[in-house]
């Protein structure tokens, strides 16, 4: 099993701005609490396992979440029906590409520090894994930003995309199972309401010994961890899971994959918690926490570095092995 | 061939511990019938009540079971090495030996002639950095649609010795038949091959100036692909942190393996850098580019190199790498680097 950590920079505004995310998020929370005043079931047992009691942690803006304390993984608690669910997503997926938020402004600033590393994590792995011109599944609530890119790329020999709600509610059955050679979730499982049945659709839609790739927010990263619910970056229906690194490579053994990387090169936890400092400066930090986010630019620096190579930064980026 | 694979290893030092516990878990190797062969029976594992653990244990006067035997594993001092392959290549025709393939040209010679002789003899030599993770990795990621051509390559690989540096056998030039260039440097000179194919060398120095154990404790190697590309190496027994380290320069970017998961851990964590090139107008600062690191936490290569080798017998094919072509080019290197050497020091003592 391999971890990568990466050099790249770039600040938080460029991608997701606090001050722009507000909007967005208000709009994420009001969809979320309207689906959930029509229908709602709570969420029993941890989604890592299918077992462990989720207990309850707190709520974001009234809607509650749970953490599943076995892998520290945080959940919303309740849930409304797959079809409103769907719904949600849907909403969410089209206001987010309309002119009213600030994804639109930074279209290319985002191209450039979101997509398109992502696209070259993909690249390397394949070569790494001597996978050549392979026939790719992308697993999105459409319109995805990222289809048009790895269909330019050249490096896929067919992109083909599917709905995670489809797959993950058993809507659509597939008319030529395991003929995919790759499937790419691009926090696809941070939102969809069954992670472990989406996982097993997509095991049967790639060859045996296919590859998945799968990148998350996960709760057991720096800024996840210090700002817990406090953290504006949390919000449903977006992040209505919050895997910790462990409890997501237990929810991919689980569903039968194997694991080849498991890194969290993310660049922007200190960023993210100093922010949030500085938008209330009232914020209840530990001395510690405070000292680092308040550090010089290469103590910080170098403070990130140390997160992403022990896999404790917020992004997660997983590479596993459909079973054969 | 359809039974299980009988093996027998000749010496059972450092190198034929890992041989062992790699050929313990293969399945197509009798893991009862593996033979042990060993001149110092405390090398033997023993339990408690001091009884050897392993029953297939022979001394070296003892008659080797020929018969019973599909494939040997040669494990023992350089100065041993031809002679035994030479016999196992005779008696059972499948032989796995460590690097390096005797002290110098004329040993490997005496083991090719006999090789070329035996039409359907399988003869693998142990060079398993090329299947450490990080090296495959770098492998993987040049060429077309990764970082380009190589441009150059930089290798340094380097032990720090240690107090019973000058006991050991592998310093003493009867044994060994050289220094460190022939004991870790072998390693750099397949690795730069690996990536480059043929070379020749350009120029070398080798140095005796710490250990002072008669044979090279530092040497500097320059080389040159076929295709003109060029590489340098530097394998040392003075470097007091140990050390390995491979850059690749290439068209489109760069590639730094370094650190190796060896059992000690003393050579540092095994990883790659992926460095992709960026000029201004990629760039906010020209010469820093964006780099990915690859961490590798399982060295599987003893495995692999293992495998490829029973593989190769099991399915009567040749195996594709550690074979005779392999060892005979960095044999000429080496044999090369110590001539340009011997050469020199005739021209400074003629000066002086």
């Amino acid at each position: 099993m391999r971890s990568i950590q990466t050099t790249s920079a770039f600040p938080l505004s460029s991608v997701k701005p606090l001050d722009g995310l507000m909007a967005y998020r208000s709009f994420c929370l009001a969809t979320t609490r309207k689906a959930l005043e029509r229908s709602r079931t709570r969420r029993t047992t941890s989604p890592v396992d299918g077992v462990t009691p989720l207990e309850l942690l707190g709520d974001i803006d009234g809607i509650p979440y749970a953490r599943c304390p076995s892998s520290g993984s945080i959940f919303l608690a309740e849930l409304p029906s797959p079809s409103e669910w769907a719904d949600v997503l849907r909403q969410v997926s089209q206001y987010r590409h309309s002119p009213k938020t600030f994804h639109a402004d930074l279209a290319q600033s985002r191209t450039d520090h979101v997509y398109a590393p992502k696209l070259e994590w993909i690249q390397d792995a394949l070569r790494l894994q001597g996978l050549h011109q392979p026939k790719v599944l992308e697993v999105v609530t459409s319109p995805s930003d990222f289809t048009a890119l790895l269909q330019d790329s050249g490096l896929c020999s067919e992109v083909v995309s599917i709905e995670e709600t489809d797959v993950a509610h058993r809507h659509v059955r597939d008319e030529h199972p395991g003929q995919a050679d790759v499937a790419v979730l691009l926090e696809s499982l941070d939102r969809i309401d069954d992670p472990f049945t989406l996982l097993r659709g997509l095991i049967e839609r790639v060859k045996p010994g296919g590859l998945l790739f799968a990148t998350g927010l996960v709760a057991s990263g720096f800024d996840m961890a210090t700002l817990g619910l406090r953290n504006r970056y949390l919000y449903p229906p977006d992040r209505a899971n919050c895997f910790s690194l462990q409890g997501l490579s237990v929810l991919l053994k689980k569903a039968g994959c194997s694991l080849l990387e498991v890194s969290t090169p993310g660049v922007l936890d200190v960023e993210i918690v100093s922010t949030h400092l500085h938008h209330d400066p009232s914020l209840q930090l530990s001395q510690f926490e405070r000292s680092v986010v308040e550090a010089d630019e290469e103590t910080r620096k170098a403070f990130q570095t140390f997160l992403q190579q022990q896999g404790l930064s917020s992004f997660a980026r997983i590479v596993a092995r459909i079973p054969s | 061939m359809t039974q299980p694979i009988r093996c027998a290893i000749f010496g059972f030092g450092y190198m034929g511990k890992i041989r062992y516990e790699a050929l313990k878990k293969h399945p197509e190797v009798n893991k009862r019938d593996i033979w042990i062969v060993e001149p110092d029976a405390a090398q033997m594992p023993r339990d408690g009540a001091g009884q050897p653990l392993l029953k297939n244990y022979l001394a070296p006067h003892e008659p080797i079971p020929w018969k019973q035997l599909d494939a040997a594993f040669i494990c023992t001092p350089n100065n041993v090495t031809a002679e035994l392959c030479v016999q196992a290549l005779q008696e059972c025709g499948n032989v796995f030996c460590e690097k390096p393939p005797g002290r110098n040209w004329e040993d490997f010679c005496r083991i090719a002639d006999v090789a070329s002789a035996i039409p359907e003899h399988r003869l693998v030599f142990g060079f398993n950095h090329r299947l450490h993770p990080s090296v495959q990795a770098a492998k993987a990621l040049i060429g077309q649609g990764g970082l380009g051509e190589i441009l150059y390559i930089k290798g340094t690989y380097g032990k720090s010795g240690g107090l019973r540096y000058r006991e050991s056998w592998r310093n003493n030039r009867e044994v060994a038949g050289g220094g460190i260039l022939l004991d870790q440097g072998i390693h750099m000179l397949d690795l730069v091959q690996f990536f480059l194919g043929p070379l020749s060398v350009a120029d070398a120095i080798l140095n005796d100036s710490f250990w002072h154990c008669g044979v090279e404790d530092n040497v500097f190697v320059l080389l040159r692909s076929e295709d003109g590309v060029p590489a340098f190496l530097h394998s040392s027994a003075t470097l007091w942190k140990h050390t390995f380290r491979l850059e690749i320069g290439c068209h489109d970017g760069y590639l730094i393996a370094s650190g190796l998961l060896s059992q000690t851990g003393s050579y540092g964590r095994e990883q790659l850098v992926i460095g992709k090139r960026q000029f201004e107008d990629e760039a906010m600062a020209l010469g820093n580019p964006r780099e990915e690191i690859i961490q590798f936490d399982r060295d599987d290569s003893w495995d692999k190199e293992v495998n490829e080798f029973i593989m190769s017998v099991k399915e009567r094919r040749p195996a594709r790498h550690g074979t005779l072509d392999e060892a005979r080019r960095v044999m000429q290197l080496i044999r090369d680097v110590y001539a340009l050497s011997s050469e020199r020091q005739g021209v400074m003592a003629r000066r002086a």
